[in-house]
């Protein structure tokens, strides 16, 4: 029998005498911070666009006849809209390889700093 | 009385959008008027709420602002006449969020730049926790105050047995939105430990709306891998519905890293549900005793809480017995009364 105040004691002994008989791992390291790499890897990700109509629907109770609506209108402009999404994401990967760029700059800039 | 409400976001299954609700109910019954307007309003939602840009005030008016992430044209909002109160909410630090859901992120990262600004705008501030508050007297408010969050939880149904004994099969509950910042990773991790090690039999449920599909399906995955069929994520339920989760869980196991109140703390406690909760945000100050409070992050640990919750039936019950005690001092009443107050204050000056 135990009280909230000690559970925690109760706790972390049990745990000393689970961990001695081999039942629990060690604790687990902690996460590591994100890297640069995953960063960049994540922009290139979002540099492309890839919008598709089954994302549109309606929340409305009977919405059926509607969300078909908004997909037949995606269809009817997307040679629109294929133009559109081409244009945003050439914009979006010159960003990224300025942004590239502009890093490698600082890094060379930090090496010759602190060699 | 005229009170304008504004919100950065309104959405069907919102803790502030609620509270928002809850208060023009309040103000409706004292004979206050005003309208009700959000930067952002889900769908459903606009007959309820309009959009800033309608947004009249006059001289004698009080403009209450819900601050729980970035409002676009603040400053005209600012410029606007009228008494304003400040409502502190807090923000979702940005980064558990740019890697999931950039736009979101940038939302909270502009509501993080714009509270000092609030802050020196606004005739009072007030925060819906101590936690809350005291950023704002770090930001320089000179005087803020405590509103607790006015929540109904009338609507999960009444708490039924308590249940001082449990089933072979303990069920496990975490309720809060599928976010990084509240750690269902962390809960399906020292759960999957807790299935080895005390409890084969046990069942986890995650209830919450999902940040992203993406993010729910990495959940999902996750869930999988480490304890396959025992997992349970849903989302959509109805207020009936999720009473029904509440009352069939043993124990509920928050391991969030940020929390601004902790609504579902509440509702676990009100339905005689025991428990243990990370001690981040202003979770220890919203559990007060009534809960095991942990700052490891051992999942170990955290299993043996879990098996040790689960099986002292002495424990459940003084955790059951204190929760709802504990729950008793949020009653919507008393709090009501308190937000008349502050709207008041508001009018007098504030300070």
């Amino acid at each position: 029998m135990s009280t909230p105040e000690d559970a925690l004691d109760r706790a972390r002994e049990a745990l000393r005498a689970q961990r001695a008989a081999g039942r629990y791992p060690d604790p687990p390291a902690p996460d590591p911070p994100p890297s640069p790499a995953d960063a960049r890897r994540k922009l290139l990700e979002w540099a492309f666009i890839e919008p598709g109509a089954e994302v549109l629907r309606s929340t409305r109770r009977y919405g059926a006849p509607i969300t078909a609506f908004k997909r037949l209108l995606y269809r009817a402009l997307a040679q629109h809209l294929d133009v559109v999404v081409a244009n945003q994401a050439r914009f979006n990967l010159a960003l990224l390889a300025d942004l590239e760029r502009i890093e490698a700059r600082i890094e060379a800039l930090e090496d010759e700093r602190d060699p | 009385m005229i009170v304008h409400q504004l919100l950065s976001g309104a959405g069907p299954r919102d803790a502030i959008t609620a509270e928002a609700r809850a208060f023009r109910g309040r103000f409706a019954a004292w004979g206050w008027g005003g309208d009700d307007l959000a930067a952002r309003i889900a769908p459903g939602l606009d007959g309820l709420f309009r959009s800033p840009a309608q947004l009249r005030v006059r001289d004698d008016d009080v403009l209450l602002i819900h601050h729980s992430a970035g409002l676009p044209g603040l400053d005209e909002i600012l410029s606007a006449p009228g008494r304003k109160l400040l409502l502190h909410h807090n923000v979702t630090p940005a980064h558990w969020l740019w890697d999931h859901a950039p736009v979101v992120a940038a939302h909270c990262a502009l509501g993080r730049e714009q509270l000092p600004v609030l802050v020196r705008a606004c005739d009072l501030a007030v925060g819906d926790s101590a936690f809350n508050a005291a950023e704002l007297s770090a930001l320089g408010a000179e005087r803020t105050e405590v509103l607790p969050l006015l929540v109904d939880l009338a609507p999960l149904g009444p708490a039924g047995d308590p249940r001082v004994a449990c089933a072979p099969a303990p069920h496990v509950l975490f309720v809060g939105r599928l976010s990084p910042h509240k750690r269902q990773d962390r809960v399906i991790e020292a759960f999957a430990l807790y299935r080895d090690v005390r409890a084969p039999g046990a069942r986890l449920t995650l209830v919450g709306e999902p940040l992203t599909d993406a993010y729910a399906d990495s959940l999902r995955a996750r869930a999988e891998r480490l304890a396959p069929g025992a997992v349970r994520i849903c989302s959509g339920l109805s207020p009936a519905q999720l009473g029904d989760v509440y009352r069939s869980a043993d124990v509920f196991l928050c391991l969030s890293e940020h929390e601004g109140f902790c609504v579902p703390l509440l509702e676990a406690m009100t339905l005689g549900v025991p428990v243990i909760a990370r001690a981040a945000g202003a979770v220890p100050e919203v559990a007060g005793k009534a809960a095991v409070i942990v700052a490891e992050e051992d999942p170990a640990l955290i299993s043996e809480l879990l098996h040790l919750v689960v099986t002292d039936a002495t424990l459940r019950e003084t955790l059951i017995g204190r929760g709802r005690v504990r729950a008793a001092a949020f009653a919507p009443d008393p709090v009501a009364a308190r937000l008349r107050e502050v709207v008041l204050a508001t009018v007098n000056g504030g300070g």
